[in-house]
Formats: C-alpha cells, structure tokens, sequence
C-alpha cells in the first residue's frame, strides 16, 4: 500500500514555495521561511460508500508557513514593498500551484487502489494564524489547508 | 433446480458490492460489457408489482400479482472518462434514436449466492435503458433508469469482470 504522507511530500516539494524553504512533517523547530506539514484525521463517516464498495475518501493536510514579521508601516512607494505584503503574496503561489495541478489533473500517486479526482485548497487565501513571540526574530503563521479527495477502489470486487 | 444457499458465513449481512448489475450490447460485431454503478450510492431493482386484492366476507384478502415491471435507476449516473455505455448512451441521445434504447441485455448477478467460480445470474434480454435528465451542478449526470423485459434466463457466471462467461442453468 502506498503511504499516502509520502506521497504527497513527494508531490509537494515540486512545488517552488515547498521546494526553496525547509519543509518539516508534524514536528517544526520554526524559523523564517519555513514550511510544516501538519496530517489531519478525517472522520469515517465522511466517507461516501458506492454501491461497487469503492468508497470516496479526503486526505486533508496543512502546511503551515512561519515568516518574520516586521512593524513597518505600508508606504504608497513601488520602491519600498512591505515584507509582510510580500510574505503573503509569496505563499499565495502554493494556492495557486495547487490550482493548476488541479487544472492539469496532476496529482499525487497514491497508488493503483485509488483514483485521486481533485485537488483543492480549502480557502482562496492563507489563514493568518497570529504572531509567534517566542521566537527571535518573532513569525508570523500562516497555514493552507488542502484536500485530495480520492476513491479508494481497494475493496472493489468488479475491476 | 435446487435452491443455492447464501454463500456467507451465519449472520453475515450481505454488502451490497455483491448485488451487480451489467450491460451488454453489440457495437458492430463487437460485445460490449460495462459493470453499473460507479460513483453511485444507492440503488435498487423496484419490482413494480400489480396487486389485485379481495377480501371475502370473512374479512381475509386474497392478493393476486399480475405482473411484475422491474426497474432499476441509476441516479446519480456520472459520466466518466473511459465509459463506454455512457458514450453509448450520449450517441443515442444525440440521434434522438430512441428505438436503440431497447437492445441492452442486463445481468443481475448475486455473488452471495453461488461458489467464486460460479455465482448465481439472471440473464434479461431486450431490456431498455433510459437517459432521464442530462446536467447536474458540478459534474456532469446523466442519470439512467432500466427497464428489465422479465425476459429471463437462469444462470452463472465464472468471475466478477466484463470478460465472464454466462452459463445457463
């Protein structure tokens, strides 16, 4: 059986967001520009049973992003760019990489027992999470929950 | 012909991945097979039977059954990349050719009943498939109901895939 973590770490890191800063998996020492992901449990009973006995399941996950965070104001100068606007719109691009994947129906190998149909993220901008103080310089938390909805064809018995 | 036992261990409820229905129909001179029943999550074979009841003056009825007009819908009916019988079905409904709804042989297969190398199936021939809307919110449905023609022939099928022989009983 393909492990499906594995799988979609190993989708992921081809993505430019992912593949340019560290990428921890559930544990993180946080520091700035780098990425966590977090495994989420789905309950069983959002699963849609088909009468075949494929069963349509959701791999939900969420990467969290820590950034530095600076108190400068925003200035209406192209010159000078708010880094905390920046930040922002730098992790915006794991949104819309996962948009086109989509698009382009590229999606992780989870294996010949599932057929993965979508991949999406939950909302169309990061969450901000809040400031992390215990860290120097302190971060700013962002997180991307996404989802993979797949059937898992593994109890077929028709093939 | 003897009665087959369900073939599951005492008290099993029988999933119902083992209830299947297959279509069949010739394109050209080739046979066509394609299991029913993907992304679906419930459906039933609905025998439509036509009771006459009378009661004497007892009190006590007496039930006739005339007919039966089984049924069966598919709802949602998705279309998917690779279906044949939804292409089928899509050409069909382009022509408006509503006369070639009606050449579908259908296989009601029992795998509770049966051994794994012959398990229990009806064979209905001249059954109709009808389309009965075509749209849907997100995906694509075009969801289909069977009409089963009660034209039967009794009998087995050697494994649970288009490529099964069906032996008459």
């Amino acid at each position: 059986m393909v492990d499906k973590h594995q799988a979609v770490i190993d989708y992921l890191i081809n993505c430019p967001n992912i593949l340019n800063s560290p990428l921890y998996f559930n544990f993180i020492n946080a520091e700035d520009d780098s990425n966590q992901f977090l495994t989420k449990s789905n309950d069983k009973y959002t699963n849609t049973h088909y009468i075949d006995g494929s069963i349509g399941k959701l791999y939900t996950f969420t990467i969290m992003t820590f950034k530095s965070v600076n108190d400068i104001a925003v200035v209406k100068l192209p010159d000078y760019p708010n880094e905390n606007m920046s930040d922002l719109t730098d992790i915006q691009g794991l949104i819309e990489w996962i948009n086109e994947q989509d698009e382009l129906r590229n999606f992780p190998d989870f294996g010949e027992d599932c057929i993965v149909e979508t991949i999406s993220t939950t909302t169309d901008e990061p969450s901000f999470d809040g400031i992390d103080e215990e860290t120097e310089p302190n971060l700013a938390v962002y997180s991307i929950t996404i989802e993979i909805a797949y059937i898992d064809i593994s109890k077929r018995l028709w093939r | 012909m003897a009665i087959s036992a369900i073939n599951l261990p005492q008290h099993q409820r029988a999933p119902r991945k083992l209830l299947i229905t297959v279509a069949e129909w010739m394109e050209g001179s080739a046979e066509k097979r394609e299991v029913l029943g993907r992304r679906t999550e419930d459906s039933s074979i609905e025998y439509n039977a036509d009771t006459e009841t009378t009661t004497d003056v007892l009190g006590i009825n007496y039930t006739d059954v005339n007919k039966t007009q089984p049924q069966q819908d598919f709802d949602p009916y998705l279309i998917l990349g690779g279906s044949e019988l939804a292409a089928k079905l899509n050409d069909i409904r382009r022509r408006n050719a509503i006369e070639e709804l009606s050449q579908f042989t259908i296989y009601v297969i029992t795998a509770y009943v049966g051994s794994a190398s012959a398990y229990e199936a009806e064979k209905h021939v001249n059954c109709t498939i009808v389309y009965n809307s075509l749209g849907g919110d997100v995906n694509v449905n075009m969801p289909i109901s069977i009409y089963y023609s009660n034209d039967i022939t009794l009998g087995t099928v050697d494994k649970l895939s288009d490529d099964f022989t069906f032996t008459p009983a």
